[in-house]
């Protein structure tokens, strides 16, 4: 926006330029001059001429003034960008609903190009009736569609130790909510007779990873979709495209992408993604497993790092909140770093493993302050401060850092990330 | 009573069952069937010996994990490490922390080479991970892996898991007095200078440390050289010219630097082999492609 302005500006000046050797600057012309000619009581340039006709862009894309809004990685995080993780940018998402296109990304073998007319799903093991099912036998299933979001348990795994990222996109970034629409796991797994002995599901990748995960039949007989769309459309690449399932509340890497096969078995594989990876290492040595649950937590994001406060006055503070558990009930926030606390208003939806808004009337009276959110959900579980769950923790177990965020304001309205309590 | 239990039956299966899809053929669950659990399940016939191991991961592995087990780059470390489970940097290894033998078999079989994966022959899988483990000093050196034997070793860190206990109750909903001052004062500040900020007009990369123009450049060179040219140029996949190799590069040259340029910005298609666009890593600047290509143009002696 701002280089649009400017460069209307100079176009002015240097018309005025030629005017002004002849006559003297009408107030107006100084006016706009000032402050750009597409400004009242200008009529901006745009309403001049006509715009772009239909079809131009079959597809569309976003603003090409929205060029800040997008995935971002951490170069350093990782060996390779094709076994990495890209970032959504929460700093500039509303709603609930994050755009397909910055969902946030986690391939363990890069994205493969699938083609649907030669994808299958395989359903077998401890069945009666194993099955490959096409695209198109898949869609011929009943189906659902459900607002959950899936976040990578490594989230804010960076900060264990400390704060070490100045921008809300790296510390909070790998979660993205979206409509996933698709056939319940249990109607499939109705559909081939699972076997009473049958304890377990493994759901496998079509990818370079193969990646695979155990599921535990009682959650696939639950809540899980095996889905092919995502926000009304097929979903995208770096999604799972042609088809993922969703694993509603649980560790992203379990939902897994490229779905080409379920094995219904007695016992847990133990395969690599449950137990190199995915398993959190206590002070003691020993390490947790099948950490599924992605467990209460919530972040400021309207006042952020990359959103620094610009003016003193009102400001209506927002955020998100999320459970893997369930809804979210209640989110307090305080600004004096946990000393004392407000209860925020939710706002908009509020979904079962959804993301969830918040928002708080906010005055800066431009003094230095600490803000936290504190989300609740409704099993009454309390987010933790990273204090708490350190002193259960340590500080080398990776995943599921949930805590009670802190940024920092400056008096000049400059958001630090830090870590007080 | 007879004729209702068979017309229930027929319900049920009317609401549950939609008759959609195809039986898979046994060849068909063969092909695709390739996990394999602690016990065994899943492993098919074969075996691979430690020696044999050795010359496949030299050839495969070591690139990326080292001749060692130790890890080049940011690649996974997979020897070594036992005993630092409780250490402040705890190195989690197959000997120091993976709990089962089998989860290795599946690892290697399903995702390596990362550039190739299911390229390994069930036999070769079979002497790679005898070959890791002995690295890890889990089998001697005339250690022969087989189906039969492969679910009886057991590794040091296998008891060394338990079952999830969350939700741990760790806070309470507390409104006002719930911090002592004390608590409140001791705090950190992110300021590491490691966040890629370059799109925050508001935050400023940390100063870089002083340096001379060609020190940059040359740790520019190596970094991107490690970050998406070792992937192939180290072992030569996919026809790239391997690093060091003088007679390799020689041929490359003569095409002319700014050809050299071209196919690594742009990717390339030839005769020899394949050439992803930056390596795959679109993420590069054009800058740091230029210097990894100088870097291995010199260290094959060429100029």
């Amino acid at each position: 926006m701002a280089f649009a302005g400017d460069s209307s500006r100079r176009k002015f000046f240097k018309r005025a330029g030629v005017a002004a050797g002849s006559a003297l600057l009408t107030a107006n012309q100084i006016w706009a001059a000032e402050h750009g000619e597409n400004l009242p009581p200008n009529i901006p340039s745009w309403m001049q001429q006509t715009g772009t006709g239909v079809g131009a862009a079959p597809y569309g894309s976003p603003s090409e003034y929205e060029k800040d809004a997008i995935r971002r990685t951490v170069p350093w995080l990782t060996a390779t960008p094709i076994s990495s993780v890209s970032f959504s940018p929460l700093q500039s998402l509303q709603g609930i609903i994050t755009p397909s296109s910055l969902h946030f990304e986690r391939h363990h073998s890069g994205i493969p190009n699938i083609d649907p007319e030669e994808h299958r799903l395989m359903i077998h093991g401890l069945c009666g009736n194993p099955l490959v099912l096409t695209m198109d036998d898949l869609v011929r299933f009943p189906s659902v569609s459900e607002i959950r979001f899936i976040e990578c348990p490594a989230n804010g795994g960076m900060e264990w130790r400390g704060p070490q990222m100045e921008a809300l996109q790296f510390t909070h970034g790998m979660i993205s909510c979206s409509e996933w629409t698709g056939v319940r796991l249990s109607t499939l797994l109705a559909e081939v007779g699972v076997d009473p002995k049958a304890k377990w599901v493994l759901a496998e990748g079509a990818d370079g990873a193969a990646m695979a995960r155990s599921i535990p039949l009682d959650k696939a007989l639950n809540d899980v979709i095996v889905a092919y769309a995502q926000n009304g459309e097929r979903i995208r690449p770096e999604q799972g495209y042609p088809l993922r399932l969703v694993n509603p509340g649980w560790e992203g890497n379990t939902s897994i992408k490229w779905l080409r096969r379920l094995e219904l078995g007695e016992k847990p594989w133990h395969l690599r993604e449950e137990t190199s990876k995915y398993t959190d290492l206590m002070p003691d040595g020993r390490a947790r497993r099948f950490t599924w649950v992605q467990e209460t937590n919530s972040v400021v994001t309207s006042v952020c790092p990359e959103n620094s406060l610009k003016s003193r006055g009102y400001h209506e503070l927002e955020g998100v909140a999320w459970s893997g558990r369930g809804k979210i009930k209640q989110v307090d926030i305080s600004f004096d770093g946990g000393f004392s606390w407000k209860e925020a208003k939710l706002k908009g939806l509020v979904l079962d493993k959804a993301l969830t808004r918040f928002s708080l009337d906010w005055s800066w009276d431009g003094s230095p302050a600490l803000i936290q959110s504190r989300a609740i959900d409704d099993t009454g579980y309390v987010q933790p401060t990273l204090a708490q769950l350190r002193e259960v923790r340590g500080v080398n177990s990776i995943y599921h850092k949930n805590s009670i965020h802190t940024w920092q304001v400056l008096a000049t309205g400059e958001v630090k990330n830090v870590q007080n309590t | 009573m007879l004729l209702w239990a068979v017309f229930m039956i027929y319900v049920v299966h009317a609401e549950t069952r939609f008759n959609i899809g195809h039986s898979p053929t046994t060849e068909q669950i063969a092909g695709w069937d390739i996990d394999i659990r602690p016990d065994g399940f899943g492993l098919p016939e074969g075996s691979g010996s430690v020696e044999s191991g050795e010359i496949l991961y030299e050839e495969k592995c070591a690139s990326c994990h080292g001749v060692f087990g130790e890890g080049e780059d940011r690649w996974p470390v997979i020897a070594g490490g036992i005993g630092t489970l409780t250490e402040e940097k705890p190195e989690k290894t197959v000997g120091s922390y993976w709990p089962y033998v089998s989860t290795l078999w599946d690892y290697i079989h399903r995702a390596m080479p990362f550039l190739q994966p299911q390229s390994l022959t069930d036999n070769e899988v079979y002497a790679l991970t005898a070959y890791v483990l002995y690295l890890n000093d889990q089998v001697d050196d005339d250690f022969v892996l087989t189906k039969h034997n492969l679910p009886t070793i057991t590794l040091p860190n296998e008891k060394g898991f338990f079952i999830d206990p969350r939700p741990e109750v760790l806070n309470s909903r507390c409104m006002t007095n719930c911090l002592t001052t004390e608590q409140i004062s001791s705090w950190s500040a992110a300021d590491l200078g490691v966040t890629p900020v370059g799109h925050l007009s508001n935050l400023v990369p940390a100063a870089s440390q002083d340096s001379s123009e060609s020190d940059e450049e040359n740790a520019l060179a190596i970094e991107t050289y490690k970050k998406a040219c070792i992937i192939c140029h180290d072992a030569g996949v996919a026809g790239a010219p391997i690093f060091g190799d003088k007679e390799d590069w020689r041929q490359r040259e003569e095409k002319g630097k700014e050809v050299l340029y071209h196919n690594a910005l742009n990717g390339y298609l030839g005769e020899k082999g394949y050439m992803p666009a930056k390596g795959g890593n679109l993420s590069l600047t054009d800058e740091s492609v230029k210097a990894a290509v100088d870097y291995m143009l010199s260290e094959g002696d060429i100029d």
